[in-house]
């Protein structure tokens, strides 16, 4: 285990995710210890003590966001936890509501209490199947235990927690397309201001924090926030899932204690790179955060000023480690036919410059392209820049940037040759992995 | 009231607006296609993207549209890197869109055209095939849309929620394949507002298929008028050819026909809107019109016929006459002056609700389809209309009284604009102008009064009922 773990603290087992064994590990202890000792002031005092930064992709410290949202304005607050988890590479929050759905549970209604919420909602991509039922079983068993929907611990304080699953959007994992596909309209992200811890959903306050954000609400509650933050680095405190596939030995959802040597995690924890190739380039958070080469992540150790430096990002930690031999214009290619295929179309910059970015990619990879092409790619990323109404025409355009700036001879190679300089392979072979 | 900087220049804010909205109040033009100054704000276009110095020498931007006015805040919207942005935007924009003003209905009063023209004016710069799309594709009887035109700014879906609340249009798909559609239900079909869609448009996507292919926009030239669809009276435009662009080879009866319709901006009556009855005027305005004098039926001439109504009008001891809703103000005071002390008056409605058609709603349309009730009952009185014994002459002024309502034994003088059956049942029939040939005022149902101008010249045949009324009476003046 890379570190010290805040939340893969137990052994996976067939019966782990079920209420008496959540409780046996001390679950539930962390609520009775908010509910009984704490204002809900005082939660998010320790939340905001704790330093814990957003684990979606925006790094956003949980604290200020949470400071927004007066508990007694007087009118209805919303909570919601994101488990549209769409970035392609990244299955970290699936491993909490498979696996501790209690946690989330638990974490949310500490987390009602400090910002006066009654009403929470789950927002699940539609594809996960068993997160769903393991969360929706543990929902109603937690509703049976009388967790939630009934009085707790003597206070006035009450919240439910609806499960609403997605249709299959990307963009509705942003914080606010989330919000209005959970009010029943087409997921398109809204403009700011207002932000949603002003006017969120249904017009009302609205705190949208991911899975694994909310799921440490629990532990720093339980342990409290000065030894929470003994845990990482003194700037980023705490850990990440890290969900980590592509050309390693053993993929899969790891936590890394922040500050932990990437290459250790990489070379040690996960076995290694397959068939003993060297590392290409990796994609640390997501295929929205910026790609680095694999001379890049030597020194690195994994926490977020080591990252920004790099100039790249932690994300939302779905990694992708990318061997030696794989062609880097075709992986562009499928990350661009994903960007095409997500933009939700409300903004000019994404809905044209995501199909205009997949069509040159594809004549570049049908042999047509021109040396034009590549500064038009950047040109059109440029234009996404800081222009669109979310995050995703940005990152789009960051990534596109990343690649060509790190692997610029290999399009070179592609549009003079016009084929590719590695066979347009994006697998390592499995004949190559069982002689290794 | 908050003050801030546009390029240096001190700019008063009202509050609660926006950085866009006190920009062009003070005459700080900023492009924009999906803002709307009647819609919600939905700042997808990007186009009014503006800089913001941040105080620490540099600047950051966002869209103008969306932005609150900040005391003392300093809007740069002329900058390189604004302009930089803008050329970029409309190179999106026109990426897909198929460039063909050659043979689009809203080529000349094209907001993209215009934009193109003031901020990029340049090639593309893309050797990508076009996105293709549905072209014709039927929204409802009166509206196809062209999908590749689209730039998916929403204008038409939000006034569809916000303004006419059928909630009938919206955005299908992702990305460039998305799709304006309206719902499966048909409330498209029965919005009564649906063809404001058109004018708000900001491109040729939304096309009237009642104008399509009908006229350049350059040829036409529009009438301030007011329309007579119902007591709102609401201000509109009435489109006709310019008298300098006069058709001489194909049909000559295009030059003085109504082309289309289209709202006239007047916060007071109807704000930026007016229903689909407004647009289909002409269909009320341009039916089969009378143009001969009839005496019994026979057709005589003008002034023959003006003649013999004097003499009926001289001789009537018990004279009524039945006064217009659709006359002007200007014509029922002219009544009023020369005959109204001889007649017993009673105001007629001439035109009820047809079947089918929406009554009354909450956003602009009234139940009495008659533009000018109010002010002809301010004139008359509001009895409701009743023969006394012994009426011997009965003068009916415009359609939609059926002569089986008459007294017995009476003459009748019948004044109608329109071929009608009961044009030769009168003693006399005279042929009147109608509203596009006259110019005048009506009074809506809350007073408000609104100026109507000719567009057309009246046939020598026709007669303008004010002018009618002062022959009528000189006879009558003379005999008493």
């Amino acid at each position: 285990m890379p570190g010290t773990p805040l939340l893969m603290t137990f052994p996976v087992t067939a019966t782990s995710h079920l209420l008496s064994e959540f409780r046996a590990r001390g679950g539930y202890a962390a609520l009775e210890k908010a509910l009984t000792t704490m204002q809900p002031g005082d939660v998010t005092k320790e939340v905001t003590a704790s330093g814990i930064l957003g684990h979606g992709g925006a790094a956003f410290p949980v604290g200020r966001k949470w400071a927004v949202i007066k508990v007694a304005d007087g009118q209805p607050h919303y909570l919601c936890a994101n488990a549209d988890e769409g970035e392609p590479g990244t299955f970290k929050d699936r491993w909490v509501l498979e696996n501790n759905p209690h946690l989330l549970i638990e974490s949310m209604l500490i987390s009602s209490y400090a910002l006066g919420v009654r009403n929470a909602f789950v927002y699940m991509r539609g594809e996960f199947d068993l997160p769903y039922r393991r969360l929706q079983a543990a929902i109603e068993e937690a509703y049976e235990a009388g967790y939630i929907g009934r009085k707790l611990y003597g206070t006035e304080h009450i919240c439910d927690i609806v499960i609403i699953r997605g249709a299959g959007s990307y963009v509705c994992g942003e914080a606010s397309g989330l919000l209005t596909s959970i009010e029943g309209k087409k997921g398109y992200p809204r403009n700011r201001p207002p932000r949603l811890t002003v006017k969120g959903l249904y017009q009302r306050p609205t705190v949208v924090n991911n899975v694994e954000t909310l799921s440490n609400v629990a532990g720093i509650i339980r342990m409290g926030a000065e030894a929470f933050r003994k845990v990482g680095t003194a700037k980023s405190p705490g850990t990440q899932l890290v969900s980590i596939s592509g050309h390693v030995v053993k993929p899969g959802v790891y936590e890394i204690e922040h500050g932990y040597p990437l290459s250790k995690f990489i070379y040690e924890d996960c076995g290694g790179m397959l068939g003993g190739r060297k590392l290409k380039g990796l994609i640390p958070g997501g295929i929205s955060a910026k790609v680095l080469t694999g001379d890049d992540c030597k020194d690195l150790t994994y926490d977020h000023g080591s990252f920004d430096k790099a100039g790249s990002a932690l994300g939302s930690g779905g990694m992708i480690a990318i061997a030696e031999g794989t062609c880097m214009v075709r992986l562009l290619q499928v990350m661009l036919r994903f960007w095409h295929h997500e933009s939700c179309g409300q903004c000019t910059p994404c809905r044209e410059g995501m199909g205009w970015m997949h069509r040159i990619i594809d004549r570049i990879v049908s042999g047509q392209g021109r040396m034009a092409d590549i500064d038009q790619l950047i040109a059109i990323s440029d234009a996404n820049d800081g222009t669109t109404v979310c995050g995703m025409g940005d990152a789009a355009g960051y990534a596109t940037v990343g690649f060509i700036a790190k692997f610029r001879d290999e399009f070179e190679y592609f549009i003079q040759h016009k084929r590719s300089k590695y066979g347009g392979v994006l697998e390592v072979g499995a004949a190559e992995v069982a002689h290794a | 009231m908050p003050e801030f900087f546009i390029n240096g220049q001190p700019v008063h804010a009202e509050p609660g607006q926006t950085v866009l909205q006190a920009a062009l109040a003070a005459g700080h033009y900023i492009p924009y296609f999906c803002w709307h100054p009647n819609l919600s704000v939905a700042g997808n276009c990007r186009m009014c993207i503006v800089d913001v110095e941040d105080g620490k020498g540099g600047t950051w931007s966002d869209i103008a549209c969306n932005m609150p006015v900040d005391e003392g805040m300093k809007v740069l919207t002329e900058t390189e890197s604004v302009q930089k942005r803008r050329k970029e935007t409309l190179q999106l924009i026109l990426l897909n869109h198929p460039v063909d003003c050659g043979i689009c209905d809203k080529a000349g009063e094209c907001m993209l055209q215009d934009q193109h023209y003031d901020y990029h004016g340049e090639r593309p710069v893309s050797f990508e095939p076009k996105v293709t799309a549905t072209k014709f594709h039927s929204l409802s009887e009166r509206i196809v849309i062209d999908n590749e035109r689209c730039i998916c700014c929403s204008r038409c879906t939000r006034f569809t929620a916000e303004v006419s609340k059928s909630n009938s249009l919206a955005i299908q798909f992702r990305a460039d394949h998305s799709l304006v559609r309206a719902s499966e239900d048909g409330a498209f079909e029965r919005d009564a507002y649906s063809d404001n869609v058109i004018d708000i448009c900001p491109v040729g996507a939304l096309l009237s298929k009642d104008f399509l292919y009908r006229s350049r926009v350059w040829y036409l030239k529009p009438t301030p008028s007011v329309c007579p669809g119902c007591e709102r009276g609401c201000a509109v435009n009435i489109w006709h050819r310019k008298p300098e662009w006069k058709l001489n080879a194909l049909d000559p009866r295009r030059n003085a026909s109504i082309d289309r319709v289209t709202p006239l901006e007047n916060p007071a009556v109807n704000g930026p809107w007016i229903c689909n009855k407004g647009r289909d005027l002409a269909k009320i305005l341009e039916r089969p019109r009378a143009e001969q004098a009839l005496l019994k039926g026979k057709p005589a001439e003008l002034a023959a016929a003006i003649a013999q109504a004097r003499d009926l009008v001289a001789a009537a001891k018990r004279p009524v006459a039945l006064v217009s809703s659709w006359g002007s103000n200007e014509e029922l005071a002219a009544f009023k002056a020369t005959l109204g002390g001889r007649f017993a008056s009673f105001v007629k409605a001439d035109w009820a609700p047809l079947p089918g058609e929406v009554v009354e709603d909450d956003v602009l349309i009234k139940p009495d389809k008659n533009p000018n009730r109010r002010a002809a009952q301010g004139l008359f009185g509001a009895a409701p209309i009743a023969f006394p014994e012994g009426t011997d002459l009965v003068l009916v002024w415009g359609e939609g009284f059926a002569f089986s309502g008459l007294p017995r034994g009476a003459k009748v003088i019948f004044l109608n604009s329109y071929l009608q059956p009961e044009n030769g049942h009168a003693d006399v029939f005279l042929p009147i102008s109608v509203q596009t040939e006259r110019s005048g005022h009506y009074t809506n149902f809350e007073g408000t009064v609104s100026a109507f101008r000719a567009c057309f010249a009246r046939k020598p045949t026709v007669v303008d009922a004010e002018a009618l009324f002062a022959a009528l009476a000189t006879r009558e003046r003379a005999a008493a």
